[in-house]
C-alpha cells in the first residue's frame, strides 16, 4: 500500500479504466467516479487523500465544483485536475481556489507518480510536525506543572529564612530566646 | 548550504549575542546554517565571515535586522497556553480595574499592558480581545494602552498590520472569536479596527537599557528569556521590575522561573496558574 485513498473523476471510461490500473498498480488505494455528482458522493462518505479530476465534464458539476466541494469537506484533500491544453487558464484559476496541481492530456503517468509521491511526502511531514507539536504541548504542561510547584516552594522557603534571619539579627531579643523562635520556624516546616 | 568553520562559529554566535542578546549553543552547527545560509548566499557571500564583515560595515544595518529576523523563534498562536488568558480574565484584570478606577466616575480608568516579546502580535490581539470580552460595551470607561515590542522588524511589521493567513489563523482561535475580531482579507485575516486600535507595535532590543517606556500595571514576558544566559537573564527582569508599577503583575512563560534570577518578584498561584508581584519593601 501507498498509504494514500485517491479518488479519480472522469466521464471518459477509459481514461477511467486506465487511471485505476496504473494507480493500483503502484499501489494506492483507487476509488472511481463517473462525473461530479458521483464524485462529490463518493468524497461524502469515504475518507478520501486526493481527488484526480477531469477538468470539463458533462452536467452541473465540473471539475472546479469538485474541488469546491473537496475543500469544503476538507481542507486536507489534496486536488489534481486533468485538462485539456486548451484549458490551462482554467487550470490556473483552480489552483488559486486550491487545487493542489494540474495535469494536461494526455497524461504522463511518470508526471503524475511524481506528484503523488510529493502529497505522501508533504503529508508525512505535516503529520510528523503536528506529532511533535502534540508532544511538545504534553511536555511542556507537564513541565510547567513542576515548575511552577517548585517556584512556589522555594518562595515560601525564602520567607521563612529571611523570618529565621530577621530574628537572628535582631538587636532586641536575648540570644536564648533568638534560638528558641527561630528553631520553632525550622521545625514547623512542613 | 555554505558550511561554517568553528572559527566562524564564535565571530557569528558573539555578534548574534551583541545584536539580539539571544544566545545560541555554539554546539548546534546547522542551527546556524539553516537560518543563515540563504542570507550569505544571497549578498555572494562564500563564507560566513564574509556575512559577518559585510554585516558588521552595512551602515543601514539591513544586514543585521535580517540576521535578527531569521535568528529569532517566531513561535507564536492566538492564546498560547490558556492559562494567562484566564488569569488575566478572572484575576489579574478585574483587581487591576478596581484598584485603577478612579473615584470620580467623570474619569477614565487608565491601564497600560506590555507584551515584551510580541512576535507577530498574537499575544496582545489575544489579550486585546480578552479585554474586549471582559468589558464588553463599558469599554469608553477605560484608556488601555497595549504595547509590544519585539527585536524582530519583520515580526513587527506583520504584528502593526494585523494580518495573518489561514494557517496562524486555525491555530488557536475559536470561529466565534474569529468572526467577531477578524474580517476576511483576500486569502487572509485581519484584525478589525477596534482591536487594532488598542495596540501599538515597536522594535525594542530587551538587551538595551528600556528608556521612555514608562511603567506599567501589567507585563508579560513569557519564552523570550530562555533564549538568553543566565546573567542577561537577571539584567532584564531587574529591568522588567523597574517598569512594573509597585502592584502591578508579572506573568512569564509556563516553564520558566524566576527562583534566582529576580528576588524582586515574589510568585503567587490562581488556580492552575503563576502570576509575579514586585516584593514589598520593608523598610
Amino acid at each position: 500500500m501507498n498509504g494514500l485513498t485517491i479518488l479519480v473523476v472522469d466521464d471518459d471510461p477509459v481514461i477511467r479504466r486506465l487511471l485505476e490500473q496504473r494507480l493500483l498498480k503502484e499501489n494506492y488505494k483507487v476509488l472511481l467516479a463517473e462525473d461530479g455528482s458521483k464524485g462529490n458522493e463518493t468524497l461524502s462518505s469515504n475518507h478520501i487523500d486526493v481527488v484526480l479530476t477531469d477538468l470539463m465534464m458533462p452536467g452541473e458539476i465540473g471539475g472546479i465544483e469538485v474541488l469546491e466541494f473537496a475543500k469544503g469537506l476538507d481542507r486536507n484533500i489534496e486536488v489534481i485536475l486533468i485538462t485539456a491544453h486548451s484549458s490551462v487558464d482554467t487550470a490556473v484559476e483552480a489552483m488559486k481556489k486550491g487545487a493542489s496541481d494540474y495535469l494536461e492530456k494526455p497524461v504522463n503517468f511518470t508526471e503524475l507518480f511524481l506528484r503523488l509521491q510529493k502529497i505522501s511526502t508533504m503529508r508525512g511531514l505535516l503529520r510528523n510536525a503536528e506529532d511533535l507539536r502534540q508532544a511538545m504541548d504534553v511536555t511542556e504542561n507537564t513541565a510547567a506543572e513542576t515548575i511552577q510547584n517548585l517556584e512556589i516552594v522555594a518562595a515560601t522557603l525564602q520567607t521563612r529564612l529571611d523570618n529565621v534571619e530577621s530574628i537572628l539579627t535582631s538587636d532586641t531579643m536575648v540570644s536564648e530566646d533568638k534560638v528558641a523562635d527561630a528553631l520553632n520556624i525550622i521545625l514547623n516546616w512542613e | 548550504m555554505l558550511k561554517i568553520t568553528a572559527e566562524e562559529l564564535q565571530i557569528i554566535s558573539q555578534y548574534i549575542h551583541e545584536i539580539s542578546g539571544i544566545y545560541l549553543d555554539q554546539s548546534k552547527s546547522y542551527l546556524f546554517e539553516t537560518r543563515l545560509s540563504s542570507i550569505a548566499e544571497e549578498l555572494g557571500c562564500t563564507s560566513y565571515r564574509e556575512l559577518y564583515n559585510k554585516a558588521k560595515i552595512d551602515p543601514a544595518k539591513k544586514i543585521e535586522r535580517q540576521i535578527i529576523d531569521a535568528i529569532s523563534t517566531n513561535e507564536t498562536l492566538f492564546f498560547r497556553d490558556s492559562g494567562p488568558f484566564e488569569l488575566l480574565r478572572h484575576k489579574i484584570l478585574p483587581e487591576i480595574i478596581d484598584l485603577r478606577t478612579p473615584h470620580s466616575p467623570r474619569l477614565k480608568t487608565n491601564i497600560k499592558i506590555w507584551s515584551a516579546a510580541s512576535s507577530t502580535g498574537q499575544e496582545l490581539y489575544s489579550v486585546a480581545m480578552t479585554i474586549r470580552e471582559l468589558i464588553g460595551t463599558q469599554l469608553d470607561n477605560f484608556t488601555f494602552k497595549l504595547l509590544g515590542t519585539d527585536i524582530s522588524d519583520g515580526a513587527i511589521t506583520q504584528a502593526s498590520y494585523g494580518k495573518y493567513n489561514k494557517f496562524e489563523i486555525e491555530r488557536g482561535l475559536a470561529r466565534q472569536t474569529l468572526q467577531k475580531h477578524f474580517t476576511l482579507f483576500g486569502d487572509s485575516w485581519k484584525v478589525k479596527d477596534e482591536l487594532r486600535s488598542m495596540v501599538n507595535f515597536r522594535k525594542l532590543n530587551l538587551m538595551l537599557p528600556f528608556a521612555g517606556l514608562g511603567k506599567f500595571d501589567i507585563i508579560l514576558c513569557r519564552n523570550v528569556a530562555i533564549y538568553f544566559t543566565l546573567d542577561d537573564r537577571k539584567k532584564l527582569f531587574n529591568k522588567i521590575a523597574d517598569n512594573l508599577t509597585d502592584d502591578g503583575y508579572l506573568i512569564i512563560g509556563s516553564t520558566e522561573s524566576l527562583t534566582g534570577i529576580c528576588p524582586r518578584f515574589v510568585p503567587k498561584r490562581h488556580l492552575r496558574s503563576i502570576f509575579y508581584q514586585k516584593k514589598i519593601e520593608v523598610l
